[in-house]
C-alpha cells in the first residue's frame, strides 16, 4: 500500500479565508493604495480597534495587514496598503469589484473599555496612521466616552500624507486638537518642520489621565516614547503597535515572535511597561 | 509479559498492513536510515539509534495543501481538501522522536487548535523502541528525558539482551494495539531490559535560568561563527515547526501551501518596511536555543528539545544546541 499524499481536513481549519470584495479602491500617495472590503455574505468583520488581518491574494499569498477603520464602520472594513510586497504589488492592481481572501481579525487590539473616560495623544508617523486612524476614529464616534483628544501626525514629505480629508475633518474639529508635521517640506508646505517629536512641545497633557497611542516606524517609537515618558504618562498607559512579520496570526508559524511573546497572539499592541522587557522588541 | 520476538518483528508489520492500517517505519535508502510509508514488512530495516529524519513529516508535513484555489475575472473559487486521516502506525521511533509530539502538540493547541496535527495525532498509534545504544550526539538525559521514555509512546518497546523487546503499553490506544495484534506477541518469563547509559552533559532546566539572565552574552556570537545559516538543524530537529505560508500558482488556479520554515533564515524575520528584529547570525541562533530552553517552556511548561542530537549530527559544521547547553558557565556538568 503506497500513500505519499494523503486528503487533509482542511475544511473549517485556522488557515481558511473568507473572500471578500472591493467596493472602493484609490491611491492616496504614490505608494499607498486605499481599500474598502464587503465579506461574503455582508457580515462584518467585528475587530477591535488596532487588530490586523491575512489578507490573501490568490497565486501570491497571504500579507498581515492593519485595519485602518472602525468597528462602528459595520458594513466593511479599510486597509491602507503600501505596494512592497508580492502580495501588496497585485493588490495595488486591485479595482473595485476584485475579489480577495482574508483570515482575521488577529491580534490583541487596543484596550477601548480601559481607556475610557481618559484623555488620549495619538502619535502616529508615516504608514503608521493606518492602524492608528482606526482606533482615532473609534473615539471620535464615541466621542463622549473619551476625555481630551489630541493627534500627532508626521510624514516625511508633503506628498506622503495619508488621508488628507480625514486629516482635514480632524483639522477642523473643535473636540479634538491636531498637530502635523513633515521632514521635508516643499515650497507649498506652511506647517510645522521637522520630525514627529517637534510636535510635542506644542502639546500639553495631564499624565495622571492619559493615554499615549503611538504608531509609526521601529526609529520612531524610541523617541516618541521618551517624550511621552518625560511627560509623565505612565509605562502602562503608554501604548504601541509592534510591525511583525505575521504569517499565520494564530501563535504557530513563529515569525512574529519575540521573547515568549507571539506577537500576533498577545500584541500587537503592547504597553511601554511590557515593551521594555521585550528584548528585539523595537 | 508480552513479548516481541526478534524474529516475528516483520510478522506484527505484516499483519499492520494486512488490518489495513497505513505503517511508517525506519528503511534504509542510499545508505541512510529514514522513517518512510512502507508497502511491504520486508523493506523495513531498523537503525541501532535513531533514522536521520524526524516522524514529525508523517504529522507536519514538509509542505502541505490548505487549499486549491481557481480565479476568474472577479471571482475566486477555493476548495478545501477532502477530509480522510485514516489510521497508521508508527513504528520503530525513538523516545526522542515520541517525546516531540508531545511537546509539538502543545504549540499546535493553544486557543486555535490545527485540526490537521490533530487528526493526524487521533490518527497515529506510536509504537517506540527504546534505546539499548546511543552514540556521541545523543543527549536526552540532558533535557529531563531518557533512552526509555514513554512521554507521546502508545506502546514502547523494551530490549531484551535476547533481541527480542519486551512490550509495554503506555496508552489506551496503545493497549487497542497490543489486543489487536496479540497473535504477533508472545508470553514470556520477566527478564530485565538492556537500555542504554546516556551520560548527562548538561542540565536543561538550569541552563534556562542562565539563558534568561544574559540575553547579551557573547556565547550565541562564538557559537554561530561557522554557523551557516542553513538551517538543516531546524528540518531534522523533531520539535522544530515553524512554518511559512505561500502559494504556488499555475496560471489562474494553484494551491496555498504551509511549508515547514527556519528560524536560521534571514528573511524569516524580515518586515516588509527592509526592518529586521534578527538582522544577524548570532541573535538567530540565540532564537532558536532560547526558544526551546527558555521561551517555550515559559508558554508551554515544557523544554522543546528531546536530545535527538540530529542538530549536531546532521550538521555540516557539526553545531548542535548541546554545544551552545554545555558552553553555558557552570552548566558543563
Amino acid at each position: 500500500m503506497t500513500v505519499k499524499e494523503k486528503n487533509t481536513p482542511q475544511a473549517g481549519s485556522i488557515f481558511q479565508p473568507t473572500i471578500g470584495k472591493i467596493v472602493a479602491a484609490k491611491m492616496l500617495t504614490a505608494k499607498e493604495k486605499y481599500f474598502r472590503v464587503v465579506l461574503e455574505g455582508g457580515k462584518p468583520l467585528g475587530q477591535k480597534p488596532g487588530q490586523f488581518v491575512e489578507i490573501s491574494v490568490f497565486g501570491a499569498g497571504e500579507a498581515p495587514i492593519s485595519i485602518c477603520s472602525s468597528p462602528t464602520q459595520e458594513d466593511s472594513f479599510e486597509m491602507c496598503v503600501r505596494n512592497v510586497g508580492s502580495v501588496t504589488n497585485l493588490m495595488h492592481q486591485m479595482e473595485a469589484g476584485a475579489t480577495l481572501g482574508m483570515r482575521g481579525p488577529y491580534g490583541n487590539g487596543f484596550d477601548m473599555e480601559a481607556m475610557k473616560g481618559h484623555d488620549v495623544l495619538f502619535v502616529a508617523g508615516g504608514l503608521g496612521l493606518a492602524p492608528a486612524r482606526g482606533v482615532i476614529k473609534y473615539v471620535l464616534d464615541k466621542r463622549r466616552d473619551y476625555g481630551d483628544v489630541t493627534i500627532l501626525y508626521g510624514a516625511r514629505n508633503p506628498s506622503e500624507l495619508l488621508f488628507k480629508e480625514d486629516l482635514s475633518e480632524w483639522e477642523a474639529r473643535p473636540d479634538c486638537a491636531f498637530h502635523i508635521t513633515v521632514d521635508r517640506p516643499d515650497d507649498a508646505w506652511k506647517g510645522n518642520k521637522g520630525v514627529i517629536t517637534t510636535l510635542f512641545r506644542h502639546v500639553k497633557v495631564d499624565p495622571s489621565k492619559t493615554y499615549a497611542v503611538i504608531i509609526g516606524p521601529p526609529v520612531m517609537y524610541k523617541y516618541a516614547i521618551l517624550e511621552a515618558l518625560s511627560m509623565g504618562i505612565p509605562e502602562s498607559r503608554i501604548l504601541c503597535s509592534l510591525e511583525r512579520r505575521m504569517k499565520c496570526g494564530v501563535g504557530k508559524c513563529g515569525h512574529c515572535q519575540i521573547g515568549n511573546v507571539y506577537v500576533c497572539k498577545e500584541g500587537p499592541v503592547f504597553s511601554y511597561a511590557q515593551i521594555k522587557r521585550l528584548r528585539e522588541g523595537i | 509479559m508480552k513479548v516481541l520476538e526478534k524474529s516475528r518483528m516483520r510478522d506484527l508489520l505484516a499483519a499492520i498492513m494486512a488490518a489495513g492500517s497505513r505503517l511508517v517505519a525506519p528503511v534504509e535508502r542510499e545508505g541512510s536510515h529514514r522513517f518512510a510509508w512502507v508497502d511491504s514488512a520486508a523493506e523495513v530495516r531498523l537503525p541501532d539509534i535513531t533514522c536521520d529524519n524526524t516522524i514529525k513529516e508523517f504529522f507536519f508535513p514538509r509542505a502541505e495543501r490548505l487549499l486549491t484555489y481557481k480565479r476568474a475575472a472577479n471571482r475566486v473559487d477555493i476548495t478545501a481538501p477532502a477530509v480522510s486521516e485514516a489510521p497508521f502506525v508508527v513504528f520503530g521511533c525513538r523516545p526522542c522522536d515520541a517525546a516531540a509530539l508531545d511537546i509539538v502538540d502543545r504549540v499546535f493547541n493553544w486557543d486555535s487548535p490545527d485540526k490537521t496535527w490533530n487528526a493526524r495525532r487521533e490518527a497515529a498509534t506510536v509504537v517506540t523502541i527504546a534505546c539499548s545504544r546511543a552514540d556521541e550526539y545523543c543527549f536526552c538525559t540532558s533535557v529531563g528525558l531518557a533512552p526509555d521514555s514513554r512521554t507521546g509512546s502508545d506502546v514502547i518497546l523494551l530490549p531484551l539482551e535476547s533481541g527480542d523487546f519486551a512490550v509495554e503499553t503506555v496508552t489506551d490506544k496503545g493497549r487497542a494495539f497490543v489486543e489487536k495484534y496479540a497473535a504477533s506477541l508472545s508470553d514470556q518469563k520477566d527478564t530485565a531490559a538492556k537500555i542504554a547509559s546516556v551520560p548527562q552533559k548538561a542540565d536543561a532546566t538550569a541552563a534556562a535560568k542562565w539563558l534568561k539572565a544574559n540575553f547579551d552574552s557573547g556565547l550565541y556570537a562564538d557559537a554561530s561563527e561557522r554557523c551557516l545559516g542553513c538551517g538543516i538543524c531546524t528540518y531534522y530537529c523533531p520539535t522544530c515547526h515553524c512554518f511559512d505560508i505561500q502559494d504556488e500558482a499555475d496560471g489562474l488556479s494553484g494551491a496555498r501551501l504551509k511549508a515547514w520554515d527556519s528560524c536560521s533564515f534571514a528573511l524569516f524575520t524580515k518586515h516588509t518596511s527592509g526592518h529586521n528584529p534578527r538582522a544577524d547570525r548570532p541573535s538567530r541562533w540565540r532564537q532558536r536555543i532560547m526558544h526551546k530552553f527558555s521561551y517555550y517552556p515559559d508558554l508551554f511548561g515544557v523544554i522543546s528539545c528531546t536530545g535527538c542530537g540530529r542538530c549536531g549530527r546532521m550538521c555540516p559544521v557539526d553545531l548542535g544546541v548541546l554545544e551552545t547547553l554545555t558552553a553555558i558557565p557552570g552548566e558543563d556538568t
